[in-house]
């Protein structure tokens, strides 16, 4: 009976030890362990993740946003014959985005924060993993990779600061000019007015700086596969003109539900106000970004107006009534919000007859003195 | 019982041999004793190298080479002229034409290839250059009495005379970098190139990189490892889209020519035996015209 009963027991162990392996079923399962854990048990608190893993789902893991990117940094730890680089990674980073993401340089990245190079490309000595290149190599490879391809531009000083290899003089640095160097400056405008052959509004009025600045649009979301090799392709000598229903599509993204008349006329448009919503931002509401209290959709949401969409916590405790123009006297500050504004509409005028009679009128007789 | 006795000592001596044969492959080493596969390599990626001459500036500067300013280093037309090494010139980058390439172009660095079985140590006649087991093919000025057949015999055209120079004249090529290697520094061209494009390290390495790279990118490099075979091997290996040829690099047999032709002359006077049998030859022929002259001289008497 005993044996028996430790047989049971054996079983039970090994069934739910089994079990307890599959419940934590891991994405990356066809990978072998090795190819990402240094250590032959990794747990979810002590994964022991090997830096750079070379496997082609490593980068598809992590998402980042530009913002958390530095803007621009100065590429000097292996200066030498050469300066350092100074490097304009936002802009790089931009144009990345609208090819493929962060992965276009920063490849073989695990989940979390993006290593840097030198975590992989150690600076010095002969590398033990002969395949993966020092960071010199590193570096100029993943810069040359494309520009080469773009411009067949291989000369040291496009990147690099001349002055220290071969005595030039210093070329003309404008930070407006994407490669410091030889490259026509793009400007990123602020009103584009297109002419178009639509007879019920031939002027088309874009506003790219507030569609970036307020809308909060990011370049990829407009501009698909338009980086660097959408002009510098090999062989391609001017940008590819879009086609009327291409230019539409992009954007219906957001105006599907437009009229045609949001966008075309006769004139010019003019700029995008808040009241055009039926909304008037009070002073209160003027430095707030859109996405503030238009959380969610790329599309700008509609919303009711009532303010505790925001201002849930709002009660007559703690609310200022002064700041809306009217101050409450005594007898009405000793009310809830709701005995006066019904189901909490505020944007509606508020009903007396709660506690007045029917003839009472709140625009003759307001709760307290207008200020 | 006899029989099968004798049947076992042969499976056993069979399966010795066969040991002794599986142990010596494992530490394979070429006509010249050495070891290809522990030997310091150079693999030249000619489809990575951009083109920028830095090897060139790297060279110049650690062997004390032509005094060139930075900004000729820079001069990127020097690339279209079908340079060859020379004696102040110990390695040249060339452009070829590789339509597959993002410029068109491709470039190739051209210098002493340090072959396993040189033609050129063959060639010399007072041990003037020699095959260092760690890869290096040296060259010793105080041996060399200047006959040039090293430059004859090189089948990449590397070694340059210093035809200037009345006295003292030297033949001239790439050094490795020997003086670098023991110091425990890669050569100088090596260390300087900014893309990689040259990789250092033993010729086994070498090869598995290279086999390597072509596997995971088949469709940019031949399939084929220039050096791993030609001409008996070389240290230094070089990977090409294009077709080697194309890119410079002259097409030669698996066997090197040392090997041929000392073959043959270590054939030829094997055991001395030529030699005799010539001076025998000559012997007889003298000892039948003697006679012939006495018999002659008698009968004129």
């Amino acid at each position: 009976m005993k044996t028996i009963l430790l047989g049971l027991l054996t079983l039970m162990f090994i069934v739910g030890s089994m079990s307890n392996v599959n419940s934590h079923e891991h994405p990356l399962r066809h990978l072998d362990c090795s190819e990402c854990h240094t250590c032959d048990r990794p747990t979810a608190k002590e994964p022991c993740l090997i830096a750079c893993p070379r496997i082609a789902a490593a980068h598809s893991t992590s998402k980042h946003s530009l913002k958390e990117a530095p803007d621009s940094m100065v590429l000097n730890t292996l200066e030498n014959l050469y300066g350092p680089v100074a490097f304009n990674h936002k802009q790089h980073a931009e144009m990345s985005e609208m090819g493929f993401d962060c992965a276009t340089c920063h490849h073989y990245s695990p989940a979390g924060e993006i290593p840097s190079c030198n975590e992989c490309h150690p600076a010095e000595g002969i590398s033990v993993n002969l395949s993966q290149p020092n960071l010199k190599g590193a570096y100029h490879r993943q810069c040359l990779g494309c520009h080469r391809e773009w411009n067949h531009e291989t000369k040291c000083i496009v990147c690099h600061e001349p002055e220290r290899f071969t005595g030039a003089e210093d070329v003309v640095q404008d930070p407006t000019d994407i490669l410091g160097i030889s490259h026509p400056v793009i400007t990123v405008p602020t009103k584009k007015v297109y002419d178009t052959p639509y007879d019920k509004g031939p002027k088309v009025t874009f506003y790219h700086n507030e569609h970036v600045d307020l809308f909060d649009l990011k370049c990829v979301d407009c501009h698909q596969e338009e980086n660097c090799g959408y002009c510098h392709h090999l062989g391609k000598t001017t940008p590819v003109v879009k086609t009327m229903e291409e230019v539409h599509s992009i954007c219906n993204d957001c105006h599907l539900e437009d009229k045609c008349s949001k966008c075309h006329g006769y004139e010019e448009k003019p700029p995008f106000t808040h009241d055009v919503s039926g909304w008037h931002l009070s002073k209160y509401h003027t430095d707030l970004e859109c996405r503030n209290c238009h959380p969610t959709g790329k599309r700008i949401s509609t919303m009711n107006g009532d303010c505790t969409n925001c201002h849930a916590g709002w009660n007559q405790s703690n609310f200022r009534h002064s700041v809306v123009g009217l101050q409450l006297d005594e007898t009405h500050l000793e009310f809830e919000c709701e005995d006066c504004h019904a189901d909490l509409h505020y944007h509606q005028t508020p009903t007396c007859d709660n506690c007045h009679d029917d003839d009472h009128n709140y625009k003759k007789e307001p709760p307290g003195e207008r200020l | 019982m006899d029989k099968s006795r004798r049947k076992f000592l042969s499976t056993a001596a069979a399966a010795t041999a066969t040991a002794t044969m599986m142990a010596t492959t494992g530490h394979t080493s070429d006509r010249l004793g050495h070891n290809p596969d522990e030997m310091f390599s150079v693999l030249v990626d000619s489809t990575a190298c951009i083109g920028c001459r830095k090897c060139e500036y790297a060279c110049n500067k650690t062997h004390e080479l032509a005094d060139h300013p930075p900004a000729y280093f820079e001069d990127q037309t020097q690339l279209q002229l079908g340079r060859r090494p020379q004696h102040d010139a110990f390695t040249v980058v060339n452009a070829y034409e590789d339509k597959g390439a993002k410029e068109g172009e491709a470039y190739v660095k051209v210098q002493c290839m340090h072959c396993n079985d040189p033609a050129c140590v063959s060639a010399c006649l007072v041990g003037a250059l020699t095959k260092e087991s760690h890869g290096p093919v040296m060259y010793d000025t105080w041996k060399c009495m200047g006959c040039r057949y090293c430059l004859v015999a090189c089948p990449f055209q590397i070694p340059a005379y210093e035809y200037h120079d009345v006295l003292t004249p030297r033949v001239r090529k790439c050094t490795f970098c020997t003086e670098r290697l023991h110091e425990g520094k890669k050569p100088a061209c090596v260390e300087i190139c900014p893309n990689e494009a040259l990789v250092f390290g033993t010729r086994k390495e070498m090869l598995d990189i290279a086999y390597g790279r072509i596997s995971a990118n088949p469709q940019r490099y031949q399939d084929h490892v220039y050096g791993e075979y030609e001409i008996g091997g070389t240290s230094w290996l070089y990977l090409a889209r294009a077709d080697f040829q194309t890119a410079g690099l002259p097409l030669l047999d698996n066997q090197s020519p040392a090997e041929i032709t000392e073959n043959i002359q270590h054939g030829l006077f094997k055991s001395f035996l030529p030699p005799l049998a010539l001076y025998g030859l000559l012997g007889l022929i003298m000892h039948t015209s003697g006679q012939r002259e006495k018999s002659e001289e008698s009968t004129d008497a």
